[in-house]
């Protein structure tokens, strides 16, 4: 099923919707993973799918059927206009722009936006991912995710990405930490200067962490139970601001 | 030859070029046949003040070179002339149409609701376009044989010349009285119209080339398009 409360998605929606009474070939282009073939399937479930990059698939499905969809449509060089005609086609596309005779082909040109600029789905997506996170973890609620910060660069893999590993980290137990971490030097160890080479991986999240939460190196040298002349020889060390 | 016996007023009659003669208070006198069309479309003081416009400076005739188009109607020049204070003529030239013979082929027309496609087209102008949308469609409209494709991707060129416009209105109707005719076969017409401030006219020429190949008459405009479409059933 798919779901959007984004204003341009749902025009896209409506005009394939409405696309479905007429005879006439559309086009949807967009970056990769933003439900354009979601999106298809649930308004075209019947219709049949080709790979763009199948060329001898497509040629023969082609001359099959009237109505075909054609995912990753950039793909296949090979445009005829003769293939299209009498045909409903409904092509998909991660491209951004195609030849200019691609336009004479498709009745319907749609771009669909990409995740960053439909903010209200991501809202929708993350509660989504959340509550799928949440279940495949056994996991009770953990604190929101401040969504403004995700690098949504791969949209819906990015997000997804994201809540996944926020939910990781914030149930993990220490035994998980200490089997990831024992997976990692198990992997990395092999030098000749390992233990100062890899100790700011422990050094590092504490010293910040507890900056973070107590704001003074006063507070937090007492915290650690270190001195504080030793804990700024730390900073300094580590790098940290 | 007895010239007096020839009947001239029954050429200027029936000639195709329009041919007016006005009085001095810009008053019609006379129109011929050609005339009494174009003057459906155009007022006449409007063509009164282009006589006045483009007359000699002293009696007599001139002809000028100069491009006019009123509707479907479109001129490549204009003569003026008046050999009294009383009465002055304007006559103007049609611009040869090139007649492009493209017969309906039966295999691409599927009957369609021209409404929807219409819609569909809406919709898509309305992810690009921040331009409020008033519809004057009847919804009436019988289903009527189109090639879809083409038709909805000149439609699709047609809007998107508006983009950049504040409003967009468009009308859909029925137009009553007048035909297209199509391989020696009267069609009624159904005319759609968009109208808007100002659009761009970098289209003009493919959605020339998409109506001759779905037989739609086409008007285009500084602020206008206008679609005659053949009613096939």
């Amino acid at each position: 099923m798919f779901y959007s409360t984004s204003t341009k998605v749902q025009y896209i929606t409506k005009g394939l919707e409405l696309g479905k009474s007429l005879f006439v070939s559309s086009l949807i282009i967009g970056e990769a993973n933003i439900g354009k073939k979601s999106l298809v399937k649930s308004i075209f479930p019947e219709i049949p799918w080709v790979d763009g990059s199948d060329i001898i698939n497509l040629k023969q499905t082609l001359s099959k059927h009237n109505e075909l969809i054609i995912s990753n449509f950039e793909l296949y060089g090979d445009y005829n206009i003769s293939d299209f005609n009498g045909k409903r086609i409904i092509a998909i596309s991660d491209a951004a722009s195609f030849p200019s005779h691609i336009d004479s082909l498709f009745a319907f040109i749609y771009t669909m936006p990409s995740l960053k600029e439909r903010p209200e789905d991501i809202k929708y997506l993350s509660e989504i991912f959340a509550k799928e996170a949440r279940s495949i973890f056994m996991a009770e609620d953990i604190l929101p995710l401040d969504l403004t910060q995700i690098d949504l660069t791969y949209n819906t893999r990015s997000l997804k990405k994201a809540i996944f590993e926020h939910q990781a980290y914030n149930t993990i137990t220490p035994d998980k930490i200490e089997q990831i971490l024992y997976n990692y030097f198990e992997k990395e160890l092999g030098g000749n200067n390992d233990y100062a080479k890899y100790l700011p991986v422990f050094e590092n999240p504490l010293i910040m962490a507890g900056l973070d939460k107590f704001g003074s190196q006063l507070k937090l040298s007492s915290i650690l139970g270190i001195n504080r002349n030793t804990l700024r020889k730390k900073i300094y060390e580590l790098g940290i601001n | 030859m007895n010239l007096e016996s020839i009947d001239f007023k029954l050429f200027v009659e029936t000639d195709n070029n329009p041919f007016i003669i006005f009085d001095s208070s810009g008053h019609i006198i006379y129109l011929n046949n050609a005339a009494e069309m174009l003057l459906c479309y155009v007022n006449t003081k409007e063509l009164y003040d282009l006589a006045l416009t483009y007359a000699p400076k002293t009696f007599g005739h001139k002809s000028t070179i100069h491009s006019l188009e009123y509707e479907s109607f479109s001129f490549y020049s204009l003569m003026v002339g008046y050999e009294t204070d009383e009465q002055i003529y304007l006559r103007l030239y049609n611009k040869p149409l090139v007649q492009t013979k493209i017969s309906i082929s039966n295999e691409s027309l599927i009957f369609t609701d021209i409404n929807t496609i219409l819609e569909a087209n809406i919709t898509l102008f309305q992810l690009e376009s921040d331009a409020s949308i008033s519809l004057f469609v009847d919804q009436e409209l019988p289903l009527f044989k189109l090639d879809q494709n083409y038709f909805s991707i000149m439609l699709r060129k047609a809007l998107s010349s508006f983009i950049n416009s504040p409003s967009l209105n468009v009308i859909l109707k029925l137009i009553v009285g007048e035909y297209i005719l199509i391989d020696d076969k009267k069609h009624q017409i159904i005319e759609l119209i968009l109208k808007a401030p100002k659009r761009t006219i970098d289209n003009d020429e493919e959605i020339n080339q998409l109506a001759n190949q779905t037989h739609v008459t086409l008007s285009l405009k500084p602020e206008m398009i206008k679609f005659q479409i053949p009613l096939i059933i």
